[in-house]
């Protein structure tokens, strides 16, 4: 029930994916680039250096079945990276917008991913072989504001979005020539491209980190009023919950299981969601227990000291009336968790271990016990 | 007669003065008395102050929750929301602090950047002066602090902007430390340099009144 190991990668880390085998990371480390790390026995080292945007790099994602990496960047472009013999081989992605883009998830199938972008659209990218191309096709008019978060449904059709309008929708995304008529449920496949099937709209205010259960029947997001919210059901009869936190709003949110929910964000420490026998969810704990840091030597500001400084007064001791100033936190993160991506073996269905990445650099790996 | 004449001004002149450097004295006096009381933590004052600045704490704790934000009206830019306000369903509902009319505290937020507005307590004119003096000083050196706006917000003194990129950086906790020991520094600051221009008048004053005698 903690963490399995910490590794500090960079400064700081917008989003990171892993290597079909976990044997690779991919991450931003804030800035143009993509740095892929591979483990040789103990140690991590720099293999690969993806450098073809120009701009902060907001989402990566990496297919488990083809092995392709696929980046999504504010300056609007989109990459799909095909690694031919040691090296990557980026195709670049028409995505047609004119704003950055801001998320990127490949759908379950891996023909087809979706971006999220700040033109208030989202892009549905698929393969054309005739052309050797990928092609975007754009849901436009859909959002009042930049869509911070895209999710697939199991069946490969419906598409979850969280938008900074506080709204999340469910589209589908059926294309004519990617998509057989058989493969998804008999109700969602019949509709057509960009139609909007659901819209849940119970958050005030920003909407992030929406994600399906693994069987697709239940779909949470967070809320920047740190909520959390849980339908159930959301094609025929949906039922929504909320669940108010305590302290700092969520980031993003991974689904562990039909029943257990790990949310990240901006308290630096994972919480446990866990849905009881009728349903009902509620928050458990904190993943990370917190170590009570010893209260640090009160120091005096540093503006009173470069001004005493200044005119060669002296300073008398202040700090007998100071406000207790707040501790550092004495967890695995030390500043805003933004980004968690289950660690799947082969063949297991349920998720024992994850890795979450942040602000503050680090990559820390997770693992669950038995105890929930 | 016309140098006792003189002499009797010259006594006149020296007593106004001692008049008001005796006045002055019982001020400084009344001062010094005070500030062993400023830093007691039951004085009444003391203890308002510091659920002043616990309040601020806790709402900055919770209004700085920032991301990197591209800008969604203007193509490849990145700016603070706040300032720009392009977009309203970005900006969250301001919070007003006020210990009293002069003392009060501005917190806007967005999805990127947070604004913090300070009125800092300006009792009388010399204070009003000073304080005006001293905040445009640290303004013009807004560099150095990284935080601090180069400009206050129309009815504020000072103005600090945090952008998501001073989060990437920076400590949270610190930022707020810094906030609030400011805070807490500037009300001290401006309160002794009033003390020693009082002190300085006094002392020009007796100087000058030296070559009298």
């Amino acid at each position: 029930m903690a963490a399995v190991a910490i590794h500090q990668f960079a400064q700081c880390i917008t989003c990171h994916a892993w290597s079909p085998d976990q044997s690779m990371v991919a991450f931003c480390p804030n800035n143009h680039e993509v740095h892929i790390y591979k483990l040789f026995g103990e140690k991590w080292e720099r293999v690969h250096v993806l450098q073809k945007h120009d701009q902060i790099v907001s989402g990566i994602d990496w297919s488990v079945r083809s092995n392709k990496i696929v980046t999504v960047s504010h300056d609007r472009n989109s990459y799909v990276w095909n690694q031919e013999a040691s090296e990557w081989v980026p195709t670049l992605v028409i995505l047609r917008l004119n704003r950055a883009a801001l998320c990127v998830q490949w759908s379950p199938k891996e023909n087809k991913f979706a971006v999220g972008s700040g033109a208030k659209t989202v892009c549905i990218c698929y393969y054309e072989k005739e052309n050797n191309w990928w092609v975007s096709k754009l849901i436009r008019k859909k959002h009042n504001s930049s869509v911070t978060s895209v999710a697939w449904h199991p069946n490969n059709i419906l598409l979850a979005t969280t938008s900074t309008d506080g709204k999340c929708r469910v589209f589908s995304t059926f294309i004519k020539g990617v998509d057989s008529r058989e493969s998804g449920a008999s109700s969602s496949s019949n509709l057509k491209f960009g139609e909007q099937i659901a819209q849940l709209d119970l958050s005030f205010t920003w909407a992030f980190g929406v994600r399906w259960s693994p069987s697709g029947n239940t779909l949470a997001y967070a809320g920047h009023n740190s909520m959390i919210y849980f339908i159930e059901d959301v094609g025929s009869s949906p039922s929504a919950q909320n669940v108010a936190l305590r302290d700092l709003p969520l980031r993003d949110i991974l689904f562990v299981s039909e029943k257990l929910v790990i949310g990240v964000g901006f308290d630096c420490n994972p919480m446990v969601f866990t849905a009881d026998e009728t349903g009902l969810w509620s928050f458990v704990k904190f993943l990370d227990e917190k170590k009570i840091a010893p209260s640090s030597s009160k120091y005096g500001s540093q503006f009173s000291e470069a001004f005493g400084k200044l005119y060669g007064q002296s300073k008398p001791a202040i700090n007998s009336d100071t406000v207790e100033s707040s501790r550092p936190r004495g967890g695995a993160h030390e500043n805003c968790i933004s980004c968690i991506v289950p660690l799947r073996k082969p063949g297991d269905t349920i998720v024992r271990r994850f890795s979450t990445s942040g602000l503050d650099g680090k990559v820390v790996i997770w693992e669950l016990d038995n105890s929930i | 007669m016309a140098k006792k004449n003189s002499q009797t001004e010259y006594r006149k002149v020296d007593e106004k003065v001692q008049n008001f450097v005796d006045e002055d004295l019982t001020k400084l006096r009344k001062a010094i008395r005070l500030r062993p009381l400023l830093s007691n933590d039951t004085h009444q004052f003391a203890t308002t102050l510091r659920l002043y600045l616990t309040c601020i704490r806790n709402t900055l704790e919770a209004a700085m929750c920032l991301q990197n934000f591209p800008c969604q009206e203007v193509e490849r830019h990145n700016k603070p929301e706040v300032e720009l306000k392009t977009s309203p369903e970005l900006l969250l509902n301001p919070v007003l602090i006020c210990r009293n009319e002069a003392e009060k505290c501005l917190i806007e937020t967005s999805i990127n950047s947070i604004r913090i507005s300070l009125k800092v307590k300006q009792a009388d004119e010399l204070e009003n002066i000073l304080a005006k003096k001293f905040l445009r000083f640290l303004s013009m050196r807004a560099e150095s602090f990284q935080v601090l706006r180069r400009k206050p917000v129309q009815g504020y003194d000072i103005s600090f902007l945090i952008t998501n990129y001073h989060c990437e950086d920076m400590h949270k906790h610190k930022l707020i430390d810094f906030i609030v020991q400011f805070m807490e520094d500037i009300d001290k600051e401006i309160s002794e340099l009033k003390l020693s221009v009082n002190t300085r008048g006094r002392l020009v004053a007796t100087e000058f009144l030296k070559q009298f005698i």
